[in-house]
């Protein structure tokens, strides 16, 4: 079996242990580097990501497979390559999260790993995140966009308040803010200043590639 | 998990039914149209009033014969690679019906007269199913000779599906056409018996009739084993009494007669313990498929039937609704989910409405999908250390990281598809995503759905020497008179020899 197949193999099995321990001894064998294993494993989960797409897979197999490889990443790929004083490839960076006094997690989880599939480095930083959290992360790891998810009606202007202390601390410029959930819209997000606005996942890759200019 | 069956009688009551449909099988006896049939019976110890046609069966030689009865069989399709069991336990989808008429937008009323093309597509997407497992002459053809519909339908079976097929048991002469062309398909007559392809119907007329043509069949069908079901359509209040308790008395013994007489033919004969009967429009006088006394009836046949150990059929997916309205929907889903609640083993009639008079193979898609809700309704909620999952829960509640939820978790992920259903045609997406998809309605999604099974559809291809033999053996049927057929029912002078390939029947 190709490392190709091993890997797809784990990642679709949600193996998460197995799949560490497998990149890990390719590394130690010298049989492939962490950015190729790297490239291997975006591949699979573009895969993953466009079986989602078109109904054949479901949201914990999409959700379970990204969870899986993340900590393949964190763990073994990411200090790799940054111990070969390599550059991680990445689509951009995106820093996630629901907005304060919001608990609703399934669909910037949703968001979150789709971004990832196509490529993107994801940050979610889960539920009840305040404007401070949203910043300091992006800051933190240098981030390309902010992407704010609310699903109530109460919660929305916590949106408005991530800009508003971004703006405060002069860094609003540094990033792209998208902001979505159920009872957001394109003219919620203009009428707070966020960069964009996008209805469901899949519209929300094309809507992050357009402001970062990737075709 | 404890699921019980959904009841509408007690046990007592069941008892009062079945014996009083013993004692109208007893004091009244059932019209037994045919003369030789009537003889038959009278040499297994009935009663026969020649003036009447009335043949009383004494409760002893009732209760004798159905013993006879097996409690299950398998069906198969035209090579035997698929094939399931029947039996008193398990819930089997199928079609049925007797349209006339299919659903076409641009057609009149938007209907069109159903033809052989049509009849061939809805052989095709059954093929593709899931949970309707069964296709029976549901499409009528009106483009090819009526006495040789049975011919042309069998034929296209054999070309168009792997699952078996289903056939009115109209006439001694068509039945052993179907026997002697099946046969042909499958490889013998030793083999179609050994494992049967087709299921018969053969229904009893209200109140308390055997008619010659349906008897004519059943011996037919009963010789060569093939399961034939019997069930009469009562209608409440103008072919049975309107009191259901009176409905259910008088057809079981239309049922049992039916029964009895396909094990006097011969004996262990598969059979099911069928109804389609309803309750009456009292204002058309329509019957009335759809409504809830219909399904009340059905669910205290599903009860008889396990007392007598026989597979049940009945009806579900029906409608009287002329359109694609709400009437449609629930009418559709009451009667198949009672039906399959009261644990009816073979659940008919997929795809129809109008009484069953009209065809949509859109519904017919709906109605797979339909029977996959009911038979996951019908698993319950299982209940073990595993599925409590007190674990998981403990894991997800108490996750550092907020927001955790279950959906990556692998307890998800092994228990997802056997708890959940995950519809295919059943929208409850977001409404932003069903206007990206065009916002289309349950039928739209169907129709495309149809749409697409056409297109793929590849054909299954019979050996070249049996395709000749059978289209020259259809050439023969189309050619044969209607006279012929006559002579051949006992319903004019004269009579015909009819013979199978090695089953000879006796001359009539």
């Amino acid at each position: 079996m190709s490392i190709n197949d091993k890997i797809k193999e784990l990642v679709i099995e949600w193996e998460t242990e197995r799949l560490k321990e497998y990149c890990q001894s390719i590394l130690n064998n010298n049989e492939a580097t962490a950015s190729s294993l790297l490239k291997i494993i975006g591949d699979i989960m573009k895969f993953v990501g466009k079986q989602f797409e078109e109904e054949e897979i479901f949201l914990p197999e999409l959700i379970g497979s990204a969870e899986t490889v993340k900590v393949t990443i964190d763990e073994v790929l990411d200090p790799a390559i940054r111990a070969a004083g390599e550059e991680k490839e990445t689509m951009g960076k995106v820093v996630i999260g629901t907005v304060e006094s919001d608990v609703h997690s399934i669909g910037k989880d949703l968001v979150g790993s789709f971004l990832f599939s196509n490529g993107f480095e994801v940050y979610n930083l889960g539920v009840e995140v305040t404007a401070d959290q949203f910043i300091s992360k992006a800051e933190e790891v240098g981030a390309d966009i902010i992407g704010l998810s609310s699903l109530l009606t109460m919660s929305m202007d916590f949106q408005k308040q991530v800009i508003v202390e971004l703006k405060k601390r002069g860094v609003r410029d540094k990033y792209k803010v998208i902001v979505g959930g159920s009872p957001t819209s394109e003219d919620w997000a203009e009428q707070i200043g966020a960069d964009g606005w996008a209805d469901d996942a899949i519209e929300t890759i094309t809507l992050v590639k357009k402001l970062l200019n990737i075709s | 998990m404890k699921l019980r069956k959904l009841e509408v009688l007690s046990k007592e009551e069941i008892e009062t039914i079945t014996s009083s449909a013993l004692r109208i099988l007893e004091t009244i006896g059932i019209k037994i149209d045919d003369e030789k049939t009537r003889k038959i019976c009278e040499e297994k110890g009935a009663i026969i009033d020649e003036k009447s046609s009335f043949v009383k069966f004494p409760e002893n030689i009732t209760k004798d014969l159905l013993k006879l009865v097996p409690e299950s069989f398998k069906l198969h399709g035209p090579d035997g690679s698929f094939n399931f069991e029947v039996n008193t336990k398990t819930t089997q989808f199928a079609t049925i019906g007797t349209p006339v008429r299919i659903y076409d937008p641009l057609g009149k009323n938007k209907l069109k007269k159903s033809v052989l093309d049509d009849t061939i597509q809805q052989i095709r997407v059954v093929d593709s199913l899931k949970n309707v497992n069964c296709s029976h002459i549901d499409v009528w053809p009106s483009d090819v000779k009526f006495t040789a519909v049975h011919a042309h339908c069998l034929y296209q079976w054999a070309k168009n599906t792997k699952k078996p097929y289903g056939l009115g048991c109209l006439g001694k002469l068509p039945s052993q056409d179907m026997m002697n062309i099946t046969s042909l398909i499958v490889g013998g007559e030793e083999e179609l018996i050994k494992r049967p392809r087709l299921v018969g119907f053969m229904n009893p007329t209200s109140p308390l009739q055997l008619p010659k043509l349906m008897t004519n069949g059943l011996e037919v069908f009963a010789k060569y084993k093939q399961p034939t079901i019997v069930a009469p359509e009562a209608l409440a209040g103008t072919t049975a009494p309107v009191t259901l308790a009176g409905l259910l008395a008088q057809t079981c013994a239309e049922i049992i007669g039916g029964i009895i007489l396909a094990q006097v033919f011969s004996p262990i004969s598969p059979v099911f313990f069928g109804t389609v009967s309803c309750a009456t429009d009292m204002r058309s006088g329509n019957s009335a498929l759809g409504a809830i006394e219909s399904s009340l009836i059905t669910i205290g046949i599903a009860q008889i039937a396990r007392y007598y150990n026989i597979p049940s059929r009945g009806p579900g997916g029906v409608t009287e609704s002329k359109c694609f309205d709400v009437q449609n929907g629930f009418e559709r889903f009451s009667t198949m989910s009672l039906a399959a609640q009261a644990g009816i083993n073979y659940i008919t009639c997929a795809g129809t409405y109008e009484s069953s008079l009209a065809e949509a193979l859109e519904l017919l898609v709906i109605d797979d999908e339909l029977a996959g809700l009911v038979k996951r309704a019908m698993e319950g909620i299982n209940v073990n250390e595993d599925t409590i999952a007190i674990d998981i829960i403990k894991k997800v509640a108490t996750s550092e990281q907020k927001g955790t939820n279950f959906l990556g978790e692998s307890h998800t992920r092994k228990y997802m598809h056997k708890e959940l259903y995950i519809p295919k045609l059943i929208d409850r997406g977001r409404r932003s995503t069903w206007k990206k998809k065009g916002s289309k309605d349950i039928i739209e999604r169907a129709r495309e759905k149809v749409d697409q099974v056409l297109a793929d559809y590849q054909p299954y291809e019979l050996a070249k020497d049996i395709d000749t033999q059978l289209l020259t053996f259809i050439k023969e049927i189309e050619a044969r008179p209607i006279e012929l057929y006559m002579k051949a029912e006992g319903i004019s002078g004269g009579s015909v020899n009819i013979t199978g390939t090695e089953i000879t029947l006796e001359k009539s």
